[in-house]
């Protein structure tokens, strides 16, 4: 799906180890980034929900419910007027499945807790944030491996554009589970820097934001997802990116057009090497690529958080550098790209401009 | 937008591999629930499920749910036809729950069993069916798994049909697949929504559903697409509709409100009337509540009698991810052969549901609109709109 009717962000929502706030909390991390830990803090986690979800809601959801929350009161839209809801992620409520599985292992058919079953479902997150911000439209639950904060937006732009949902929550979250980072060490996939967390994006038509009087963060000019080949959770050896050519095409760009990229890099080696690949048989050596899970550790909610970095970078001309320097490099303004190449082929594109 | 219509279907169902299989089974009325052997069901009150039978495709490598999809991927590809080439640029797009939790229960279980933990955990997230097919395959265009809980398999197709509507692809495989697994087996148990007997959708005496497992695979074309290359074509898929109740995590809206938007949205898109809907294909579960509150939506949208209702559920158990899928081919075989799959089981028919619920016996009927509802938990609504041939 690529671009027909302008997409305009309205809200920006993150909650992570690092940052925890809408768009002006984001920029003003962005533009002088501290050392963060990789794991959220139990009482921020709490301070986002009113008791009663607290004791109702598993983490995770809480995370969701948390960042939808905030880039909605951001963006003032009114969600009666039809909104809807795309979260992406990796593991959903692994937390949940254990807890669920852990009480049969010990106890037998009498351990298990039928309030904790609905979890063990992925699309949990997006059932209980519906339900916490009134979204009555479509709402989607993607699961992918790397990329799935970026398909939920990439997603969410298409049912924008194409007119069919008034407005959409487009979200992505994980949360660390020991057992999965165990499994992967014992993979050898050890060595990727993982993290925790939500973010969200308010979309809606650049006209009805205007419209309204909503504040324009910037624009999701196209977006685009294709699959590259290779084996399932392997990487490939493909390098022509159709996923990046048909973004670019839409948008009316070329790739020297491009000024600067925000890239899934998350000390992945393999995979990593391969995005580099990717991105300079795209675009050329000279554009400047800021791979922010170098820092904060690769989570679905990251995807999201890159595009509303990506909307601030477009507005700001400033870059964060991941190279270990927590420096901020002065960039073209504009417009630039957020790309996202996963293990298992799973490639997501989308150009993203200041208003 | 672009027209959509379905080229090729493909079904690995509790009646075995391929679609022949389930629709002789489907439209004779054949209730595959039995005794569960893929997983223990001792201390549980419900013993019964419908598993796949026969031997299933692809390596004995992958997991049980990845094979069911390859299975059904592969017949349907092979159904409409579709070269390497075109399959380059296809979208795939899959709905699944479990993905490969059925083997990693195993490895989760087993240090508790017996102290061994086994060496390696295979392909666990749902995304996985998605690469394994793809690969399996060589599709290459966007691909993507949703996952709506029961709905998951009617939202992969429609999902499909925007893609290609909105001229982003020209053809699509998509399709829902789930295999039994213990904490669905547990769950469903644990929230005292499973029968001991085989479920009896709409029957006035329903205790509750029957799970199952299966994947079901359809490609979509552009009308266009399908025209120049002379396809075969079974169905148009001329409207759909996606809703969220915002409700309860697993309880509907007691009014059906969310399910009454998608049939409407799935209406309004097709630009049919309700009266030009001749059968419904319900979600149909077997719980009281369920079915009590469908029957309901159905009414306000299509009005009381006139309409066809069956439940595919009845005989198939609920295939969960699959189930939206395996119940859209059921829908488009019904207007293919002109005749509508029975609800199995139902002998005492619930004076709530103001419909001719097909008891028993299949019917036939000239049909040429139908649709098929898929509702999950988390109020998660689809409505698939088919006409018969090209609309």
């Amino acid at each position: 799906m690529t671009e027909r009717a302008e997409v305009a962000i309205t809200g920006v929502g993150v909650v992570t180890s690092a940052v925890i706030g809408d768009s002006s909390a984001l920029g003003a991390f962005l533009a002088a980034p501290p050392p963060v830990d990789d794991v959220l803090a139990a009482g921020a986690v709490a301070a986002l929900v009113d008791p009663t979800e607290a004791r109702r809601l598993s983490r995770v959801c809480q995370l969701t419910i948390g960042a939808a929350r905030i880039a909605l009161r951001e963006s003032r839209l009114d969600p009666s007027m039809g909104l809807g809801l795309v979260v992406g992620t990796e593991f959903g409520d692994l937390a949940s499945t254990h807890a669920f599985a852990d009480g049969f292992l010990a106890r037998g058919p009498a351990g298990l807790s039928a309030l904790l079953f609905p979890n063990t479902v992925m699309n949990t997150m997006v059932a209980t944030t519906a339900i916490a911000v009134g979204a009555r439209e479509m709402a989607l639950t993607l699961n992918a491996p790397t990329v799935a904060g970026e398909l939920a937006v990439t997603r969410a732009a298409a049912a924008v554009a194409s007119g069919r949902v008034p407005a959409m929550l487009a979200g992505g979250v994980d949360e660390l589970d020991p057992v999965v980072e165990r499994e992967l060490a014992h993979l050898g996939l050890g060595a990727e820097h993982r993290g925790e967390g939500a973010a969200f994006v308010v979309l809606e038509p650049r006209v009805a934001a205007r419209a309204r009087g909503a504040t324009v963060l910037g624009e999701i000019s196209a977006a685009a997802w294709r699959a590259l080949p290779a084996r399932p959770w392997g990487v490939g050896r493909a390098r022509r990116s159709h996923a990046i050519r048909v973004a670019l095409s839409s948008a009316g760009a070329r790739p020297t057009d491009v000024g600067w990229v925000y890239a899934s890099g998350s000390r992945d080696a393999a995979r990593d090497r391969w995005e580099a690949e990717v991105l300079r048989a795209a675009l050329g050596k000279k554009a400047l690529v800021s791979s922010l899970g170098q820092q904060l550790g690769r989570h679905a909610g990251l995807g999201v958080l890159r595009v509303a970095a990506a909307a601030w970078t477009a507005r700001s001309g400033l870059l964060p550098l991941t190279d270990g320097t927590a420096r901020v490099e002065q960039v073209r303004p504009g417009r630039g790209l957020v790309h996202g190449l996963a293990r298992g082929g799973a490639h997501v594109a989308l150009v993203v401009s200041a208003a | 937008m672009k027209r959509v219509v379905i080229t090729g279907l493909g079904a690995a169902s509790p009646y075995g591999a391929g679609v022949v299989a389930y629709w002789k089974g489907l439209s004779a009325g054949v209730c595959a629930i039995r005794d569960l052997t893929l997983i223990e069901t001792d201390g549980f009150r419900c013993r019964i499920g419908a598993e796949v039978a026969g031997t299933l495709a692809g390596s004995t490598r992958r997991t049980r749910a990845d094979r069911l999809a390859i299975g059904a991927a592969g017949e349907a590809l092979a159904d409409a036809g579709l070269a390497a080439r075109d399959r380059s640029t296809a979208a795939l797009i899959v709905g699944a729950v479990g993905g490969g939790m059925l083997e990693a229960e195993a490895w989760y279980w087993r240090p508790t069993r017996d102290g061994a933990r086994p060496r390696t955990l295979r392909a666990v997230l749902p995304s996985a069916h998605a690469e394994a097919v793809a690969s399996r395959f060589g599709i290459g265009g966007p691909r993507h798994t949703v996952v709506t809980a029961c709905s998951s398999g009617a939202v992969a197709l429609a999902e499909a049909a925007e893609l290609i509507a909105d001229g982003v692809v020209d053809v699509a495989l998509a399709g829902g697949v789930d295999a039994i697994t213990r904490i669905c087996f547990m769950g469903f148990n644990a929230l005292k929504l499973l029968d001991p007997m085989p479920c009896r959708p709409f029957d006035r005496d329903r205790r509750g559903m029957s799970i199952g497992e299966g994947a079901g695979f359809m490609v979509l074309e552009s009308e266009a697409r399908a025209r120049a290359r002379r396809a075969r074509v079974y169905a148009t898929l001329a409207g759909h509709g996606m809703t969220t109740d915002a409700f309860h995590v697993t309880a509907p809206d007691p009014d059906g409100d969310g399910m009454v938007r998608a049939m409407r949205a799935a209406l309004q898109l097709a630009g049919a009337a309700p009266r030009e809907v001749q059968y419904a294909n319900a979600h149909g579960t077997g719980t009281p509540q369920n079915d009590r509150i469908e029957a309901r939506a159905l009414a306000r949208v299509f009005g009381e009698g006139g309409l066809l209702v069956s439940s595919s559920k009845s005989m198939i158990g609920h295939t969960m991810a699959a189930a939206g899928t395996l119940e859209a081919i059921a829908t488009v075989l019904a207007l293919e052969h002109g005749v509508v799959p029975p609800t199995a089981n139902l002998v005492t028919p619930d004076p709530e549901v103001p419909f001719d619920c097909v008891a028993h016996a299949s019917r036939a009927a000239q049909l040429t609109c139908a649709v098929s509802n898929s509702f999950g938990f988390g109020g998660q609504n689809v409505t698939l709109l088919f006409r018969r041939g090209v609309a």
